[in-house]
């Protein structure tokens, strides 16, 4: 563990630099670039020391009983070190203060995020260098490292929710980073809006967390849980144990717990792009790529496995909420590595990679293994982070082009980052020899995964085997659009001749790159988008291996302390060791198949692809057109959404304009017409109205005294 | 304090000011000439400023020797007027806040129409002036007579205000803010008077302990509602707003956003739920029906609007939804988080009409199809929008969250589908304003006129800055809210059970 002033460093410092930006005008772009880069390089080197400081502090605990600190001490017994900032919200029992929590999940979260940050700082040196706007680029990169930051060590569900929509913002400000262009800024809204669907239920959430528990901060809440301390929510006299409270949500009673489960969910569905809501992720590619590797890949779209994870006590104890992690984990395992296979733009294979990768993750979270799913959660950072910034090395080499189409046989052009890119392949599909500990990062995290799952199906875990079995397939898929990706990309013939043709469209942004000096010629990328490339690739090869122990193999228990609980019941990282072999083998065989098959339809056949693509078969349109997402939304809600706004604003002048004010007036000046009218200024008029009147009045004069009485 | 009548020399500086205005104006018409008469309407502005100015530093001492702790009513000032109705101010919690944000507000909006007000520029600043006394009137009355007065006397210069320095449509505009606020207060006069013969007083202190039968309540509750349901306002009374914004001069519609519109939310609190519980209760879930319908109604209209101010208007309408669904949450919880709500959308809503305003001085247009690119020529200015963009959504951080953050979560104690409802309101007000933004901000410049349009000058960033500076303080220390509104909210919520 770290001093204080350590932790406070890390996580508040990229925060104070990143307000550098706004004043980039009076000091320059290279002072803002310098100290970001500096700042979060820094942070990035704390934090890893950190985490190697307290796996070691562990080791230090159970060789020598009392050697290790206290502060380890305290994370491991029960799960956090707090530091509290300043109080920030006090209304009646509702507290949320501003805090920093440092417990094993934000530990590794905190190298995860600094780590890659750092280097995704450096390498944009580089990729950013001829970009009038690198400062602003900068400054938001660190702004969204102090987001992410600030939601890992939250205490409370506030601050947890002011880290998750202000790495939102950051995603938003940096995927429409080229603001003149309509397709970034569509892109950014789309992922701000879909977010903000799953932060309607994520606040639906909190809400019901303060209503059952009467507050929102962590460490009450979840001792709560696992404590099954009597609760009672209130404006609800029935006090229950907090497994068995029930509340009353849109007139239904539920389970309290699985409620707060399933609300909790859809907000990480929004912000880790699961099914369903997964439909920004694939277009915030449109940001520069340092920002996919980024963002979109190692840190904010791992936020929901974060929170799942966090909140392993309240998925522990319901049944349908933990169910409905693993399902649309596995289905959107399956799902997006079936579009994976047909996308033809380099990053888009990517991106739908991570969608089915972070799918992998939230269903191992959901049968019980939240060990392996931030197993691999933290290898993933690695190989994902490292395969988009070697797509960024490729795009940045071939002048902006995105489509792979137009690629091939850049191997000799970049041998570097080919090598970088197979690397990661490797480790994304999880090459390794079962019994042993030899493989690539992946090998250990997605094998602990799979292993879970079928050990959880056994146990009938709910939706335990199918998560196996899309597991399964969507490994085979992974395999084969991870080397289809690295053959058009690197082998083959060079499609230059074809590039040519429509460079000037390709290139078109305002990334002013100068284009004569490279002639058109594919080029290696420079050495400081090299280096981040080779650390990670180091984590992408050793990280499984340094740190299987830790996680999953035998020491989790201690090496994760409080931070994530099973219930009695679970076994599941525990029966993993008793599956048949077969299941050990499995993924293996899988991913050679999917390697075999990439190889015969990309390497030695090259226009298979192509073949595919132009004989337009049902399910090629269907995984090319990602199963018509875009267009069924674009269809009922946006068009719905509209039509309904347009039906109310009329509404508004028609009928409420139209019977209210408006109403009123012409009825006004229809009854002061009629009324004139009666003006005529003829005196038998005048006459007949008063001798009429009078005798009525008369009449009415007479009755009332008794009429002919 | 020595008995010193701070909050009267607070409520009357504006209008004995604008006295002083008036009578130096007609002492020297006729001796300028036209173009001294320029400077002239440059010197009524500047008296306004600094009477506005030293009404501001009034509050704010006044505030210094309020006490955050005590619940009741404080620096009270009581006089005969008039048999048992007496002249009672006085502020608590919930007035005191609201005071300073219009005491704040008023200067700004002077300044901010430095430039854009060329005509009848005296008589505008008398307007304002006398339009500030009415509303720290109403928010400072202890006596429900002398609040109607006040209440109903400020609609008077609005309406000036708005007939005649407003825009195209002013006289509809103006007339349609007019009718349909007379006519809610037609019905609270007769509660009024009602309320002063059955409890024999109209001492505010006095009626919130009186207990009115079930049945009276009712009525009375509804005569209340007519008339702060129009100037919160609510759906389907809330035709009025976007007309009237639209209309207004820009400093206008930032006193309706900022000011005018708090006096519905104020009079829910100060009257319907301490003197009429048992109606509140049986109202609540009607009045829950209308947030929710006003969150959702009101932001799909702002989408679909092409006219920035009347986008920026619905998006108030929906604001002040969560407002509604605070209050009658009935918990500490949500009545705080209400006012809060009040307070930041009064922050929040003045500085996006701020914000039009701007690029409105330059163009004279508020079609949103006009402009595109500004981040181009205006850097400062598309930094400050997207701060108030983000604050308006409820970005965490800003004061806009924790009004709504917390409006939902007592709101959710009281009825799960309410918080629900509103909860869809968070992601509508992100589509609105990232559609708006994006127009206005994003983009290539389509529009040739905008290619030597200049960034924002001194006038307009002293206008705009301090709100900022405002909008996060508030977002990130909320508490400093909490701590003066906590007593005035428990003792309404104490006197709803008791009283």
């Amino acid at each position: 563990m770290l001093p204080d002033i350590f932790i406070l460093f890390i996580v508040l410092a990229p925060g104070i630099v990143a307000l550098t930006g706004l004043v980039h005008k009076q000091i320059g772009d290279l002072p803002v670039m310098f100290l970001t880069t500096g700042v979060v390089l820094t942070a990035g080197a704390l934090s890893l020391f950190q985490l190697f400081a307290y796996a070691a502090g562990i080791v230090g605990a159970e060789g020598h009983g009392e050697a290790a600190g206290h502060a380890v001490e305290a994370v491991a017994a029960n799960g956090a070190h707090v530091i509290t900032l300043l109080p920030w919200i006090d209304v009646g029992n509702f507290h949320a203060n501003w805090a920093i929590r440092i417990d094993a999940l934000s530990i590794v979260m905190m190298a995860v995020i600094t780590g890659v940050s750092g280097l995704v700082h450096l390498y944009s040196w580089g990729y950013m260098s001829e970009d009038p706007h690198r400062s602003r680029f900068f400054a938001y990169l660190s702004l969204f490292t102090f987001a992410m930051l600030s939601l890992v060590v939250a205490d409370n569900f506030i601050q947890l929710f002011f880290g998750w929509e202000g790495v939102g913002l950051a995603s938003y400000l940096l995927i429409g980073f080229w603001y003149t262009k309509k397709a970034p800024n569509d892109a950014s809204i789309k992922a701000f809006v879909t977010n903000r669907v799953g932060d309607f239920g994520l606040a639906l959430g909190i809400m019901a967390v303060f209503f059952v528990f009467g507050s929102v901060e962590f460490e009450p809440v979840l001792s709560a849980i696992r404590e099954n301390a009597v609760v009672t929510p209130m404006a609800f006299a029935e006090a229950a144990p907090a497994q068995e409270a029930v509340i009353e949500f849109l007139g239904q009673r539920v389970y309290a717990l699985e409620l707060i489960g399933v609300l909790l969910f859809i907000g990480a569905m929004g912000k880790s792009a699961q099914f369903f809501l997964h439909v920004w992720l694939p277009d915030a590619m449109e940001g520069p790529t340092p920002v996919s590797a980024l963002i979109h890949a190692a840190t904010m779209v791992t936020a929901g496995v974060y929170l799942v994870c966090l909140m392993s006590p309240l998925y522990e104890h319901t049944l349908y909420a933990a169910g409905m992690v693993t399902i649309v984990g596995a289905v959107t395992a399956l799902y997006a590595a079936t579009v994976g296979m047909a996308q033809n733009d380099i990053k888009r294979v990517i991106a739908y990679s991570t969608c089915s990768q972070l799918g992998y993750m939230f269903f191992a979270a959901g049968i019980g293994a939240y060990e392996a799913a931030m197993f691999h959660l933290f290898t993933h950072a690695f190989f994902k982070a490292l395969l988009f910034l070697g797509a960024g090395s490729v795009i940045h080499g071939m002048h902006h082009e995105q489509d792979m189409r137009k690629m091939g046989g850049l191997a000799k052009f970049m041998p570097l980052t080919y090598a970088a890119m197979l690397i990661g392949t490797i480790a994304i599909i999880g090459l390794g020899i079962p019994h042993t500990l030899i493989g690539f990062s992946g090998f250990f995290s997605k094998d602990a995964i799979l292993e879970s799952a079928f050990a959880a199906g056994e146990h009938h875990v709910m939706f335990g085997q199918v998560a196996f079995w899309f597991g399964i397939v969507a490994a085979l898929l992974t395999s084969f659009y991870s080397w289809r990706l690295i053959y058009m990309t690197f082998h083959g013939p060079q499609a230059s001749a074809e590039h040519h043709d429509d460079h000037g469209l390709a290139a078109a942004d305002d990334h002013g790159h100068k284009h004569d000096d490279h002639a058109h010629v594919p080029h290696e990328s420079p050495a400081i988008m090299l280096v981040p490339l080779a650390l990670l690739s180091l984590g992408a090869v050793f990280a499984g291996f340094y740190f299987h122990d830790w996680f999953v193999g035998g020491k989790e228990s201690a090496f994760w302390g409080g931070a994530i609980y099973s219930a009695a019941e679970n076994h599941v990282l525990h029966d993993r060791h008793n599956v048949p072999e077969w299941v050990l083998w499995a993924p293996l065989a899988v991913t050679l198949a999917g390697f075999v098959i990439a190889t015969m339809t990309y390497f030695f056949n090259r226009g298979f692809g192509k073949r595919i693509a132009d004989s337009g078969g049902p399910l090629h349109t269907l995984f090319s057109n990602k199963w018509y997402f875009d267009e069924l939304y674009n269809a009922t809600l946006i068009k719905g959404s509209a039509v309904l706004g347009n039906l109310f604003w009329k509404a508004d002048k028609k009928i409420i304009d139209g019977v209210g004010p408006d109403g009123v007036s012409s009825l006004t000046r229809w009854g002061a017409r009629r009324i004139s009218a009666m003006h005529t200024g003829y005196l038998y008029h005048y006459a007949f109205v008063i001798i009429g009147a009078a005798l009525v009045f008369g009449a009415v004069m007479w009755l009332r005294a008794g009429g002919v009485n | 304090m020595g008995g010193f009548p701070i909050i009267s020399a607070v409520v009357f500086l504006p209008l004995i000011g604008a006295l002083i205005i008036m009578g130096v104006r007609s002492a020297t018409a006729g001796s300028f000439s036209s173009e001294e008469a320029g400077k002239d309407s440059r010197a009524a502005l500047l008296a306004g400023l600094i009477i506005s100015s030293a009404t501001f530093v009034a509050s704010v001492a006044a505030f210094l020797t309020f006490d955050s702790n005590a619940a009741g009513y404080q620096l009270v000032e009581q006089y005969a007027w008039y048999g048992e109705i007496t002249y009672k101010v006085g502020v608590d919690g919930l007035s005191m806040p609201l005071i300073l944000l219009t005491t704040f507000l008023t200067p700004i909006c002077l300044l901010a129409s430095w430039n854009s007000i060329h005509t009848r520029v005296t008589e505008y600043v008398v307007a304002f002036l006398v339009l500030e006394t009415f509303m720290l009137g109403v928010f400072a009355a202890l006596d429900i007579v002398l609040f109607y007065i006040f209440f109903e006397a400020g609609l008077i210069p609005m309406f000036l205000i708005i007939g005649i320095w407003g825009g195209k449509e002013k006289i509809y505009a103006a007339f349609k803010f007019f009718l349909y606020t007379l006519l809610g207060s037609l019905l609270m006069l007769v509660a009024v008077v009602y309320m002063f013969q059955a409890a024999g007083s109209s001492d505010i202190e006095v009626l919130e302990k009186f207990a009115f039968p079930p049945h009276v309540q009712t009525w009375l509750w509804l005569a209340f509602a007519a008339s702060f349901a129009v100037k919160l306002p609510m759906w389907p009374v809330h035709t009025w707003l976007p007309d009237a914004h639209v209309q207004a001069p820009t400093a206008g519609s930032v006193i309706l956003a900022g000011v005018l519109l708090k006096m519905g939310g104020y009079g829910f609190l100060r009257f319907s739920l301490p003197m009429f519980p048992d109606a509140s209760h049986l109202f609540q879930p009607a009045m829950f029906a209308l947030a929710v319908i006003a969150i959702v109604y009101t932001s799909l209209v702002a989408w679909r609007q092409t006219d920035m101010k009347k986008l920026i208007a619905y998006s108030s309408v929906a604001h002040m939804g969560f407002v509604t669904l605070g209050i009658f949450s009935f918990n500490e919880v949500g009545v705080q988080g209400a006012i809060f709500q009040m307070l930041s959308h009064g922050l929040i809503a003045s500085a996006l009409f701020l914000i039009v305003g701007v690029v409105y001085d330059r163009m004279h247009t508020r079609e949103i199809a006009a402009y595109g690119g500004l981040v181009k020529r205006m850097p400062v200015y598309a930094t400050l929008f997207m701060l108030f963009t983000m604050a308006n959504v409820g970005l965490p951080g800003t004061s806009g969250f924790v009004g709504e953050i917390l409006t939902m979560v007592g709101g959710f104690q009281a009825a799960t589908w309410a918080a629900a409802g509103a909860a869809l309101g968070v992601i509508f007000s992100a589509v609105y304003m990232l559609t708006l933004y994006r127009r206005t901000v994003f983009g290539e410049i389509t529009n040739p006129k905008l290619n030597d349009i200049s960034d924002m000058n001194v006038i307009e960033l002293v206008c705009i800055v301090p709100l900022a500076l405002l909008t996060i303080l508030f977002g990130v220390a909320p508490n400093l809210i909490f701590n003066i509104t906590e007593g005035a909210a428990n003792r309404i919520l104490s006197l709803m059970v008791g009283g």
